[in-house]
Order: structure tokens, then C-alpha cells, then sequence
């Protein structure tokens, strides 16, 4: 068997460098011991090593951009290489968080030789701007090691493979640091010569998983791989053979893959909350459509009456031929409060969504807004509408119990005042804030009786000048 | 209309208030109000430096402290809004009762926090205390609730219970008002009206916005209702007040006022009479004490002078009444004495007859007549500041000591206050304006602190944190303000408060961060400024090095063997000094001092008085150095514009290089009265930090004007000045320094083995590494021999008569004393034979032993470390047998092994070595590689010791050390060591920045350069750098990188 093997030197930077502009040396930062764990050749170039501290990294290069570690980010990435490469390779194993392994022999053949090979992958592999070793070794251990190592070897012979294996460094060999700390100590810096010994007397000397590890990389023992598989998207179409031309038509195959798509998400136990529609036409760019729920949902029915409302809205440009419903986003099912006797709870909570969507689904996500205080003490910045999907997101909340008493009609423009309000109510309340945000206000407010009978909240400027902000019920 | 502030926060409450405390008084005085409270959070600390602008003004100041009570600790289930108050001390007594509340508030919770219930009201003496009730909100609290609460103060309080009404000018305004005039209706209390101030002026709010924002850890973007809503919490002018508040509110602030009469001038402070024997006056214990001295150290009669000496400065310790003081430091010297812990003090009243036969310190007044002259100032009135060190590892003995004897009751240490640095402050704000945090560290990495041209706030705009001029500007103004904002407090580094009574009687104490240590509020200059003594318990590190050295030295004699042994001025001491041969001498043996020694040419004690202060930033940035070495060597004529300018500068030939002198030149030569020198003086020392010392320099110079000096020597004194600023460096203090310098360098001299094993066996100490040391002491012809576990002890030892430095197992890096010690104690007289008989009589754990092969120091019982290792190995624990499953492996007999590993080569050998200890007793490294042929070209030590000037050159070695002195603008010093000693580097600023890479990351470096030498001084002017790591790269050779 021949196996093959993508060592990423430093994914995560070349994916952001790739979407840079600039030239700016790039360096993955350890958090807690703020030291440089990665730098890309550019920050190489100008001596930032893996390990030195961040400090020292600034004084070589004071432009340095520095990039959180992120592991989870790193293995997405590495997923979206296992896509594209799966092109090339059907066999792949992920090694998280910088490697991919493949079966070679077959694509050997498939390729029309290794040379062919190799330039294939290094050509998509250039397009992609990234850094990659890639090495073919006999054991899919043995390539992981010479590829991390850097010997760039790509060839069937054995033989050579074995040589190289041999001059494997220990610090590249794979072995936990104690073991490779040992066995400097005992005067060894070779893979070969480790090897060499009798494997009798190491297995007594070293810890078990040594040999064990030893035997994986020289083939004497079973490696299984367990085979990575690309994300099932979930994905029906429909051909009409005729082409539908009303909207009904559609909505009759709609039905039944929406049913699939509830046994499916039932299977997966997960949501969704956006389908993606394609309509086909003949001689005519496809009709593409993304319909969003407001919360994570299941049931056919309640996506069916969405597709409903939006495909009424939307009159059909040319007869479909055919149609494709992907779902590429699953989310955690929500699973109901148990013990809600009379279900009240829920039945308002899916009311709520349901009455949201559809309002979202005539008039558009983005009209649909509530109202909600935010924590200012500027009366104008003191609520803001923000989406109805936006709840999560509470980094201003103001505390609803305990808000100051404000008109319930806040004037976007700050009126001048024009008359002698008749009686004073309350004040001064002073506010004066915002300095730091170029909107500095320095005010002091009332509750006044305008002559007219209104109840005015104003205010008195820095400048001496009167206004009217806001008018009370 | 008069009004006194009964509620205000100074900036002791940390990252609340923001105002210093003089900032808070200066603006009452100007204010004209009665009086000001200042009432930080559960604590005192702010409060000497108020008393310090407010002891000589109209305006009376308050001590008080504001509390946030908890619930019962019972009812605790129950979350609950605390109950806030401020109590503020009626008298001393009730002084003392706030501190003791304070104690126990900050006692209980971890360091910078403090807990108190209500019911602490009730355990704790409050009764000479005023109290200020602050209701909660409305929305906090129902009326019921609120009204039980102040049921309950009532009665703790009664008559002394007043509701604190303050007007921020916010929304919910009204109602708490109403709310606070119900309460007092229902409970017949007064209301008085407070400011519940957090800066002294309106200007302050974005700084109290910030200081907020920094405490939640937001920004202000997000910091919302954290915020206050506006900056009303300041000292308000009277009109103000009077518009604000209702006649009867603002009287009853003067009705406090009136009633508080303790100022903080009253502390008086009395050392523990603990040490005096039973009828004894302290006047007559010390004077009995002194005569006991005396006929030690001066067995044939105490000469004239010194008697006089001593008439003279008991007298005026008896007018200080400072005996207690004498009489304290002399017991916890003798305490150390007797433990034979080796200790020395310093300071000006250190220096005195009396210490010196009280054997406080060693400086014999015969031998320094002229640093006797200066003692106690009556007219400073400071109390005397002595400052005594201990053998570094052996200091928590004393400690622990001075806590035995006095109670933790009694004693505690000074606090330091953390503040603001430029660092600290730009990063803060930087965070709290929502800047880029990543961002604020690249900058902060990238300012050069030392570049005197162009200052720090220049680089960060040219750097570009913002192109927005008014967030620059805001930026700019904060930090300007922050700085020198104090942060937490922290512990001194020894300096002791013992007081005869209770001393949270006399400042409260609170959690230091290391485990056991109690803290009092405030730190050193608030003690100075109350007149309250402290003893500093300091360790030194040498000093453990002299007396580990003295005893070997003894045994080698057959007889004790002390400091007061070593023959005194002794030439080929100095003769050595003057070749700059101090490796590991004390205070005289980095860089800089090395090459100082054979320019000062230093011949006799005073000379390393002045050796020990000329290097330091005082001197070298007032370039004082130049002139007074020209003087000394007689090159340039020694002249003094008058008789009193003489009196101060005689003995250091003209040129000042004490703080003392530079403090006593303001007086004679500026015309400086003596409490503007003490501001200099207090200026100097806080200048680093906060201190401002501009307002000096006018009255410096055009008093030195004035007084017919040139305008040169004035502004070098002022540059002087400024140099000594926090890095001050006391005559008083080189004196008793000098003197270990002189006794370290007297053992290095006549007995270099005992010299570098105490050294050894006192790390971590010094500047050098133990590698350094040993190369040194090869270099002085000590014999050195590996560690062996047939030889070796625990600590370096020396052997047999050639005085032998045996390497001990303390340098095997990871290995266990306690190990290293059952190895020594189970050793046959004969040796272990085997690797098996060390296992079968030690039981050492499988770690060290493996350990002891790494470092080599089984090569005699079981071979190289290789095979050694292999050995050892094979007796691996029985999980590993378990494994391969076959019993008969079970052979523990003896080397069973037919593998035979091959030696290791030289190289490993050397690299092994460092792995292990750090150092290697086999060739240097750079001999290998020279021999090699790597380093073709280069010269080595040796040789670019007779090379002549202005030749270039090439060099090689390792990187052992990277300076950047503050002196030295813009210079990088690197010290290479290669097989024949080291070499000095310099590295200019411009090369420095072409050539970052290879200055700041080899470990091998390759100079092309020039040489440049002054007498003995070679130095290579640096100009191509090259790194050579490569071919050491897995050589562990420690750098001391920029500090």
C-alpha cells in the first residue's frame, strides 16, 4: 500500500492571507503564554520563530498582524480542503488540525503515474495559496512523519521510503516529548537507529504505546483509517417532465419533499431554519430563492405554508422544468419544556414565530423590527429597534425594571422651544455624557405644562437654548 | 454660608474616585469650605497625603471611611441590598475604632476586598463614632424595609445617627429625596447634606467615566448604565450648594464638622517598650548597651574622638526619643546573631557609633570619620530611616522572628502603592476608548521608553493609533491623568511597622497577596509624613554568599574565621578591583562596573563608596563621571566656588555624587531653606513614578545663579537631579555596601575556591550564571571536578588540600534535595559499586536516578550516561514487564542488556551537560566549533585583549547577555563568551535597527567590527551581524534578553 499526505503548515494563515490585501507578516498567537505558535514565510523571512515570545516577534516586526489560535476555525478549514481535494481523492482521513491523508495506489493509476499526480495536487494546491508539503509514504504513519518533517519525498519505492524513514529526526518521529527526552539520553537522534534496537529490551525501557507507535509507522502492526465523509447535505429535486406554469404545480411536489425533509431532519434529529428553492427553466436562468424561518423548525406543513406565501408573491418568470430543494444549514433541535401541563408556554412561543415569519415572509426580513431600551443615558440613544432575530445579542440591555421616567413619544429632532411653559413640573434632571463618542450632550431636563395644556419634556443646552424633546401622554 | 464635605472618595478608592487626596483638599481650600471628609471605601490610605495638604489650612480635615454592610451572614440566603454608611472618627479613640472595623472588614475577604455585615456594627467598639446613613433607592428597597434598617442603625447609634442626602441631579432624584425626608420623619433624624463626591472638579468626569469602565472591564461604548449619568459628583462651589440643598442640611454639616476633632497629627506612635529590662530606662538600657559594644569593638580603649562621637549622638537620640527605635533594631540584629544569621545595616543613622557598637553595622567610625558627621537632623525632624539586610535565604527566619515576639497584633508590614505607569495607563485607557487591544500592545512594544527625544506620546501618534485628532486628544488628556493613579496596594519589600499597642489601633491592616502577610494602609512616604518609624528587614543575597564562604574559609583554617577577620585594606585586593576582574564581587561586577574599576582605579575603602554610586543613573546623566575621574587622577584641578561648597563636596573632590551631597547643594548653593530641600528630597524619590520636579528647576537654577555659579554646573546638578530620581543612591548606603564589596572581593582574592563554591551554593544570586561562575573560577585556577555520586553533596563542596571544587547535585537541573541528600547519607565509604546497590539503599525514585545519568553522575558506577541511562532503564517500572508479557524478562540481576550504546562524541557530551546542569566542565563550546573550522577569522578572547585600536576584527561567541541601559541612549551592549572569557559588544542604534534579526534572536553571533579600547577596555564596535545558531542549535545557553 502507498498512502499519501497534505502537511498544511499553517492553514489558518494562509486562508487569511489569501483575503489580505497587504503584505503583512501574519503570526498565530498563543493567548495565555503569549508566544508566537505559527508565522507564515513572511514573518520567517524577517525571524519570527514558532516559540519565541510575543514581545521579542514585535521587535522584529513591528507591522506583525497577529491571529488568535482558533482550533475549531482551523478544522473547518481543513474540512473545505477535504471537499475540494475529494475530487482528486475518494479516501481521505482528516488529521486535525493541518493534515489530510490519502490512499495513493489507486489514484496512482487513476492519474496515469505519481509525477501526474503530484502536479495535479500542486497546481490546485498553489491556486489555493496554500503551503503544503505533501509526501507518499508506506505506512499511513510513515507519511504523516516525513510530511511534518518537511523531507518532501513523493515515490513508490520502498526502499527509499525505508531510508528516508530511518533518517527521520526523534523530535519528527512522533513519540511523546518524555520518550523522545529519553531517548536522547540515551544517545540516539535517528528513527533508524531507535528501530535498530531489539524491540524486546526497548519495550521494556520506553512506555508500551512507544513501540506500539513504532510498529504502526514500520507497518508491523494494523493502522486502520477511518474514512472521512463529505457533509450530507440534504438535496430533492423534482422534474416535471411538462413544465409546471402555476404556482400550485409546484407546491403539489413541494409537499412530498418537504415530507422527506421532515423525516429527514427527524432522522438527523436537528431544524433548520433556511431552504434554499432552485426553479429550472427552459432557456433561462434558474429562478433562485432562500426562504429563512424565524426559529428552528421541522414540520413540512409550516415550511410548505412559507414557500406558499413567497411563491404567491412572487409570480413565476418562465414555466419550471424542473426544481431543487437544498438544505445545507441543520441546527441543535429545541426540545420542549417538559412538565408545561396546559402548553400555554409553547403554543404562544410557536404562535409568536409563526405570525413573525409570515410577516417576514411578505414584507422582508429586514422591515420587521422591535422596539427594545438600550443602556445610555442619552435619551435618543436609550432604545433602538433592532431585528427580530437579533435576541442573542444583548450587549446594551438595559435593565426593563428600573428605567427612568422618559415620554413615551420621543422626538427624533429636538424642537425649539417656544413658549413660557405655564408650570413646572420636575427638574432639573442633568444629563451629560457621550464625550467619548463625538455626541456629547450636556442638558438639563423638566416636565413642563405648555400653555396649550401639552405635557412637554424639555431640556436646557449647554448654550442656553430651550428645547422641546419629547412629549408626555 | 459654610459647608463641610462629610462624603468623598479619593482615588485610594480604587478605580472609583478620581482625584488624588491633595487634588480633593487643595480644592476645598480654594472652595472655602469648613471642612472635607475623606471617606474612602473601607480604608484609610488616603488619608496622610490629605493631612499633608491640609495640616497648615483653615480647612479642617475629616477621617472617616464608607462601608457597604452585607446581611447577617444568617440571613445571608436572602439576597439583599447592603447598607451603605459612612462613619467618620469623632476623636482619636473613635479614630482607632474605625480602624479596627476597617481591620476586620478587610481581614476577612482576599487582597483589595473587603466584607462586613451588619452585625460587625454590633461586636465592634463604635461608640466615639459618627455615623451617615445613605437609604437605599427606591426601587431597591419597599419603605418598610428601609425604615426597620434605620430602626436598627438608631439604636446603635443613637444621637449619632444622621440620614446623608445628596443632589446628583438624576432621574429618580426626587423620589429618593422624598423618600430619605420620610425616613427622617419616622425616625426624628437629622439630614445632612453630601456631595457623594468622586473628583474635586467637573473637568474629571471622563476620567471617572474611564475609572469606571476599567473597574466593570468594558468600554465605554458598552458601558451604559455603570456610567453615571453625569458629573455632578464633585466639590461643588457654595453658591451651588446653597441653591441646592436647605439651610438646615447644610448646617448640620458644620454640626458634624464641629463635633469631629481628630486630625491625624495626633497619631502618636510608641515603639514596644517589650525590650526593656525591668527597671531600666530606655535612655539608660541603650546607653549600657552601647558601653557593652564598645569594649568589643574597641578592646584597648575607645579612642577620644568616637567617644565624643557617641556623647554626641545618644544625646540627640535621647531628644528624639528615639531609643525605642535603637533598641528594636538592636534586638532583631541580635536575634539574627545568635541564629548566626549573617546581617548588616545601612541608611544615615545606620551609619552612626552607636549602631556600630550596637552592632548594627560594621563601618568603623575610624575608618569613615566623615560619613559620622551626618546623623538624626533634629531640624528635618524625619525619623531615622535603617535599612539592615539578612542572608537572603535565611530572612524569613528574622520575619518570622519579629512576628513572634510582637504579635501580628503589632506587626505588619508597609504598603506599597501600586500606581499608574505609562504602560499600565495607555493600555487601560486604550482599552476603555474600545481601541484594538492587540493593537494598544504592538504600540506599547514598539515605544522606545528611553528615547529621550522624542517622547513617548509623539511615537504613538506617529505611529498612528488613531488618525482621529480628538479621540487622540481625549486619548492623551486620560492617560496624562491616570498616571500616577494608584491602583492596589501592595507589600513593602521588608519594611516593618511595630507599634506597642494594638497597631489597628493606629492604621488599619489588610491581606497582602502572599499567604500570612498582613499589610497596613499605608506605604513609606505616609509614614514619613505622620513621623511613625519603620524597620526595614531586607535580603541580600551576597550576604549568604560571605557567610557560606567564611565557613569554608573557618574549616579550612581549623578556626572560626569572621568578617571581622579579613585584614583590612588590603592592596592586592585592590589591585585585583583595579584590573575589573569582579566577577561575582559584590555590587561592583556587571558590565558597566567592570569597566568602571580599572578607570576609578580604586585604592582604599572610600574609593568603593564612591565606585558602588558612581554608576548609576544619577551620576552618569548629570555627566558627572568625566570630571570627577579627571579630578582623581589629578588631571584637572579640584576647585570649589566657595568654603561651603567645599564643605559639601570636599570628599568626593568636587564633583556631587551622593543624593546627599545634591540635597545639600540645593541648600548651600541654590539657597534651598531646609523644608524645600526635604519637598526636593520627597520629589526625587516619587519622581519616577508621578513626581514633577520641573517646579524645582527654576528655583534651582536661578538660586545657584544668584549665588555666582555658572549656569553649566547648575543645569548638570538639576540634570543630576533628575537622574537620581527614584534610582537614588545614598552616601550612607555605599558605605555599608562598599564594605561587602570590599570583604567579597578580599575572598575572591585570597581564597577564590571558598569564593565561587559559596556563590555556587547561594543561587539564584548575582548577575552571572553558574556556567559564568565556573568559567571564572577555571580562569582563577580552581581545580574543578563533575558531580559524582560517589563525591558529591548536595551543595558545591571543596576537596582535599588542593581545594577542589567538587560540582554538587544541586546543579543537576530537576533533581531533589531530599534526594540528593538520602544519596549522601545511605553512601558507602567505599562508593556504590553498582547502579543496583544505589537503588537497594537509597530507593530513589526512578526520576532522579534517571536524572543523575543525565547529568553524568553515575559514569563511575555503571558507564557513560548513555549505557547508564539504558541501565536504568531496564528496571523501568513493572507496568512496563507487564507489557510484554513475559515473566522470565524478570531478570533484575545485573546488566543483562547486550546492547551496547556508543559513547557520546564530545559535542553530545557538551550539549548534554547543558541540558542537564547548564554548564559543562568539558571544552567550551566555541572551542569545538573553532577547532572545527567554523570560525575561521575570529579572534577569541585572549587574543582581542592585545589587539590595538581601530582594527577590524571578527568575533564570535555565545550570546550570554543583551542590555539596553536607560543611561545609554539608544545603545545595545552584548556580552559574546567564548573558551577565553568574554567580549564586549556595542551596538548602535542605527545598526541596531538594520539588523534586528540577528541582534535579538542569535544565540551564536558572528561581529564584524572595530575595536575601541581605553587602557584595559576592549570593546567591538559592531557593524555586520551574523547569526550562527545554527550551529548550536539545541544549545540551552541562557541570555539575560533587554530587562
Amino acid at each position: 500500500m502507498l498512502w499519501l499526505y497534505l502537511h498544511f503548515h499553517h492553514l489558518l494563515l494562509d486562508h487569511i492571507a489569501r483575503s489580505r490585501e497587504d503584505q503583512a507578516p501574519l503570526a498565530i498567537i498563543s493567548e495565555p503564554s503569549r508566544r508566537v505558535l505559527q508565522a507564515c514565510p513572511r514573518a520567517m523571512h524577517q525571524g519570527i520563530r514558532p516559540g519565541i515570545p510575543l514581545k521579542t516577534a514585535l521587535n522584529l516586526a513591528p507591522e506583525l498582524v497577529m491571529v488568535q489560535a482558533d482550533d475549531e476555525q482551523q478544522k473547518r478549514i481543513l474540512e473545505q480542503q477535504a471537499q475540494w481535494l475529494y475530487r482528486y481523492m475518494d479516501r481521505i482521513t482528516l488529521y486535525p488540525p493541518d493534515g489530510l491523508l490519502a490512499e495513493a495506489g489507486s489514484l496512482r493509476r487513476l492519474y496515469g503515474g505519481l509525477p501526474q499526480l503530484r502536479e495535479q495536487l500542486t497546481r490546485a494546491l498553489e491556486e489555493r495559496c496554500l503551503n503544503t508539503t505533501i509526501t507518499t509514504g508506506s505506512t499511513p504513519m510513515a507519511a504523516r512523519l516525513l510530511a511534518r518533517a518537511g523531507m518532501p519525498i513523493f515515490t513508490g519505492e520502498q526502499q527509499l521510503l525505508k531510508e528516508h524513514l530511518e533518517q527521520l529526526p526523534l523530535e519528527h518521529a512522533g513519540f511523546e516529548p518524555a520518550t523522545v527526552q529519553r531517548l536522547v539520553r540515551l544517545g540516539l537522534s535517528r528513527l533508524g537507529e531507535v528501530a535498530a534496537l531489539p524491540a524486546a529490551e526497548l519495550a521494556r525501557r520506553l512506555a508500551p504505546e512507544t513501540l506500539v507507535h513504532l510498529q504502526k509507522v514500520q507497518g508491523q502492526r494494523p493502522d486502520p483509517q477511518s474514512c472521512w465523509q463529505p457533509p450530507r447535505h440534504f438535496h430533492q429535486q423534482a422534474d416535471f417532465g411538462l413544465a409546471v406554469e402555476k404556482t400550485q404545480g409546484l407546491l403539489f411536489a413541494l409537499r412530498r419533499i418537504l415530507v422527506e425533509l421532515e423525516n429527514d431532519l427527524l432522522h438527523r434529529q436537528q431544524d433548520t431554519d433556511s431552504l434554499v428553492l432552485i426553479l429550472r427553466h427552459h432557456q433561462q436562468a434558474p429562478t433562485r430563492m432562500r426562504i429563512r424561518t424565524t426559529g428552528p423548525e421541522h414540520r413540512a406543513e409550516a415550511f410548505l405554508n412559507l414557500l406558499r406565501i413567497r411563491l404567491e408573491q412572487q409570480p413565476l418568470v418562465a414555466p419550471v422544468e424542473s426544481l431543487e430543494l437544498t438544505v445545507t444549514r441543520f441546527l441543535e433541535r429545541h426540545t420542549p419544556a417538559d412538565g408545561d401541563l396546559l402548553g400555554d408556554g409553547v403554543d404562544q412561543e410557536e404562535a409568536w414565530h409563526t405570525l413573525v415569519s409570515r410577516l417576514q415572509a411578505r414584507l422582508g426580513e429586514q422591515t420587521i423590527r422591535h422596539l427594545a431600551p438600550a443602556a445610555d443615558h442619552r435619551p435618543e440613544r436609550a432604545w433602538n429597534a433592532r431585528e427580530i432575530r437579533d435576541r442573542s445579542r444583548s450587549t446594551r440591555e438595559a435593565d426593563v425594571e428600573h428605567l427612568p421616567l422618559r415620554p413615551l413619544w420621543l422626538m427624533r429632532q429636538p424642537q425649539p422651544l417656544r413658549v413660557v411653559p405655564d408650570t413646572w413640573f420636575a427638574g432639573p434632571e442633568r444629563i451629560s455624557g457621550g464625550w467619548w463618542d463625538g455626541e456629547k450632550v450636556l442638558r438639563d431636563y423638566y416636565i413642563a405644562r405648555l400653555p396649550e395644556g401639552q405635557l412637554a419634556w424639555v431640556y436646557r443646552d449647554c448654550h442656553d437654548g430651550w428645547f422641546v424633546h419629547g412629549w408626555f401622554g | 454660608m459654610s459647608y463641610a464635605e462629610l462624603h468623598c472618595f479619593s482615588n485610594f478608592t480604587f478605580l472609583t474616585g478620581a482625584s488624588h487626596p491633595h487634588e480633593l483638599a487643595e480644592q476645598a481650600m480654594a472652595l472655602g469650605y469648613r471642612a472635607l471628609a475623606i471617606t474612602d471605601a473601607c480604608s484609610v490610605a488616603g488619608i496622610p497625603r490629605a493631612w499633608q495638604a491640609l495640616k497648615d489650612s483653615p480647612v479642617a480635615l475629616i477621617t472617616g471611611s464608607f462601608f457597604e454592610l452585607e446581611a447577617d451572614p444568617a440571613t445571608r440566603a436572602v439576597p439583599s441590598v447592603p447598607t451603605r454608611i459612612i462613619l467618620l472618627a469623632r476623636t482619636l479613640t473613635g479614630y482607632g475604632q474605625v480602624c479596627q472595623l476597617i481591620t476586620t472588614g478587610r481581614r476577612r475577604a482576599p487582597k483589595g476586598s473587603y466584607q462586613l455585615f451588619m452585625e460587625d456594627l454590633e461586636t465592634h467598639q463604635l461608640d466615639d463614632c459618627l455615623c451617615l446613613w445613605l437609604p437605599p433607592a427606591v426601587e431597591q428597597s419597599d419603605f418598610t424595609g428601609a425604615l426597620s434598617r434605620g430602626e436598627w442603625l438608631l439604636r446603635r447609634f443613637d444621637g449619632r445617627l444622621w440620614l446623608a442626602a445628596s443632589r446628583s441631579l438624576e432621574s429618580d432624584e426626587e423620589q429618593r429625596l422624598h423618600r430619605i425626608r420620610a425616613l427622617a420623619a419616622q425616625l426624628v433624624c437629622p439630614i445632612v447634606a453630601t456631595g457623594d463626591v468622586h473628583m474635586h472638579s467637573r473637568q474629571r468626569q471622563p476620567l471617572q467615566d474611564v475609572l469606571t469602565t476599567i473597574r466593570h472591564r468594558t468600554t465605554l461604548d458598552a458601558a451604559g448604565h455603570h456610567l453615571f449619568q453625569n458629573g455632578e459628583r464633585y466639590l461643588r462651589p457654595l453658591p451651588v450648594l446653597e441653591r441646592l440643598f436647605p439651610e438646615t442640611w447644610r448646617r448640620e454639616t458644620l454640626v458634624i464638622a464641629s463635633q469631629c476633632s481628630f486630625r491625624p497629627g495626633e497619631l502618636r506612635y510608641e515603639y514596644p517598650a517589650d525590650l526593656l529590662p525591668p527597671g531600666k530606662t530606655p535612655a539608660g538600657w541603650l546607653l549600657e548597651l552601647t558601653r557593652e559594644g564598645e569594649q568589643q569593638r574597641f578592646p584597648a580603649g575607645t579612642p577620644l574622638p568616637v567617644q565624643a562621637l557617641i556623647r554626641k549622638e545618644l544625646a540627640l537620640i535621647s531628644e528624639m526619643r528615639y531609643e525605642h527605635y535603637f533598641l528594636t533594631l538592636y534586638d532583631i540584629v541580635r536575634f539574627a546573631r545568635e541564629q548566626g544569621i549573617l546581617c548588616q545595616g545601612r541608611g544615615s543613622a545606620a551609619n552612626s557609633a552607636v549602631c556600630y557598637c550596637l552592632g548594627i553595622t560594621e563601618v568603623d567610625p575610624r575608618q569613615v570619620e566623615l560619613l559620622f558627621e551626618r546623623f538624626i537632623s533634629k531640624d528635618r525632624n524625619e525619623p531615622p530611616d535603617i535599612d539592615v539586610d539578612f542572608e537572603h535565604e535565611r530572612r524569613e527566619e528574622v520575619i518570622q522572628y519579629i512576628y513572634q515576639r510582637y504579635g501580628r497584633e503589632r506587626a505588619a508590614l508597609a504598603a506599597t502603592v501600586i500606581r499608574y505607569r505609562p504602560r499600565s495607563a495607555i493600555r487601560d485607557v486604550g482599552k476603555a476608548l474600545g481601541f484594538d487591544p492587540n493593537l494598544v500592545e504592538q504600540l506599547l512594544n514598539g515605544i522606545d521608553w528611553r528615547d529621550r527625544e522624542t517622547d513617548w506620546r509623539n511615537q504613538i501618534l506617529d505611529k498612528g493609533l488613531t488618525r482621529h485628532p480628538r479621540v487622540a486628544n481625549q486619548f492623551f488628556t486620560l492617560v496624562n491623568m491616570l498616571l500616577g493613579f494608584p491602583r492596589h496596594l501592595s507589600q513593602h519589600v521588608g519594611g516593618f511597622v511595630i507599634s506597642s499597642g494594638p497597631l489597628s489601633r493606629l492604621v488599619p491592616t489588610e491581606n497582602a497577596a502572599m499567604e500570612d502577610r498582613t499589610v497596613i494602609q499605608w506605604d513609606k512616604e505616609d509614614l514619613e509624613s505622620l513621623g511613625l518609624m519603620k524597620v526595614d528587614v531586607l535580603a541580600l543575597g551576597m550576604l549568604t554568599a560571605i557567610r557560606k564562604a567564611l565557613a569554608l574559609i573557618s574549616d579550612r583554617k581549623g578556626q572560626p574565621f569572621t568578617m571581622q577577620d579579613v585584614p583590612r585594606e588590603d592592596k592586592a585586593t585592590y589591585a585585583m578591583l583595579q584590573k575589573g576582574d569582579s566577577v561575582g564581587v559584590f555590587q561592583v561586577e556587571s558590565r558597566a562596573q567592570i569597566n568602571m574599576l580599572p578607570r576609578l582605579k580604586p585604592e582604599k575603602y572610600y574609593d568603593l563608596v564612591i565606585e558602588v554610586a558612581i554608576v548609576r543613573p544619577g551620576p552618569i546623566q548629570g555627566d558627572m563621571v568625566h570630571p570627577y575621574l579627571r579630578r582623581k587622577h589629578g588631571l584637572e584641578e579640584v576647585t570649589y566656588p566657595n568654603e561651603e561648597v567645599r564643605g559639601v563636596l570636599e570628599r568626593t573632590l568636587g564633583v556631587p555624587i551622593f543624593q546627599e551631597q545634591v540635597i545639600k547643594l540645593a541648600m548651600v548653593a541654590a539657597g534651598f531653606s531646609a523644608g524645600e530641600a526635604d519637598q526636593l528630597r520627597r520629589a526625587m524619590a516619587a519622581w519616577k513614578s508621578h513626581g514633577d520636579l520641573t517646579p524645582f528647576r527654576d528655583k534651582l537654577i536661578s538660586g545657584m545663579l544668584e549665588r555666582g555659579h555658572d549656569e553649566d554646573f547648575a543645569e548638570r546638578l538639576y540634570q543630576q537631579i533628575c537622574g537620581f530620581g527614584g534610582y537614588g543612591f545614598p552616601e550612607s548606603h555605599a558605605a555599608s555596601f562598599a564594605l561587602l564589596v570590599y570583604v567579597s572581593a578580599w575572598i575572591k582574592r585570597h581564597h577564590p575556591a571558598a569564593f565561587f563554591c559559596a556563590l555556587l551554593n547561594s543561587q539564584p544570586m548575582g548577575f552571572y550564571s553558574p556556567s559564568q561562575l565556573v568559567q571564572d573560577a577555571r580562569r582563577h585556577g580552581v581545580m574543578l571536578l563533575p558531580a559524582d555520586v560517589n563525591h558529591s553533596h548536595w551543595d558545591y563542596t571543596l576537596e582535599g588540600p588542593e581545594q577542589c571544587l567538587r560540582v554538587g547535585l544541586r546543579q543537576i537541573r530537576g533533581l531533589s534535595q531530599r534526594s540528593a541528600e538520602v544519596l549522601c547519607q545511605q553512601r558507602p565509604s567505599t562508593g556504590y559499586r553498582s547502579v543496583q546497590e544505589l537503588r537497594q539503599r537509597t530507593a530513589l525514585p526512578q526520576r532522579d536516578l534517571e536524572l543523575l545519568a543525565g547529568g553524568n553522575a553515575l559514569e563511575a558506577v555503571s558507564g557513560h550516561r548513555h549505557q547508564s541511562y539504558w541501565q536504568l532503564l531496564g528496571h523501568e517500572s513493572e507496568a512496563a514487564l507487564w507489557v510484554s508479557e513475559n515473566r522470565e524478562d524478570q531478570d533484575y540481576g545485573a546488566d543483562d542488556s547486550t546492547v551496547r550504546l556508543p559513547a557520546p562524541s564530545e559535542g553530545q557530551n557538551i550539549l548534554a551537560d547543558y541540558a542537564s546542569q547548564g554548564l559543562s566542565l568539558q571544552r567550551h563550546p566555541m572551542a569545538l566549533l573553532r577547532e572545527q573550522g567554523h570560525l575561521r577569522h575570529c579572534l577569541n578572547a585572549r587574543q582581542l585583549r592585545t589587539t590595538e585600536s581601530n582594527r577590524p576584527v571578527q568575533v564570535a561567541g555565545l550570546v550570554t547577555g543583551r542590555q539596553r541601559p536607560g543611561t545609554a541612549s539608544g545603545v545595545t551592549f552584548v556580552t559574546l563568551e567564548d573558551e577565553f572569557g568574554n567580549i564586549n559588544v556595542v551596538v548602535w542604534l542605527n545598526t541596531a535597527r538594520q539588523q534586528r534579526k540577528p541582534l535579538l534572536t542569535s544565540r551564536l553571533l558572528h561581529v564584524k567590527g572595530i575595536v575601541e579600547r581605553e587602557g584595559d577596555i576592549v570593546h567591538v564596535m559592531a557593524g555586520k551581524l551574523t547569526d550562527l545558531s545554527h550551529l548550536i542549535q539545541t544549545l540551552p545557553v541562557a541570555s539575560r534578553d533587554f530587562q
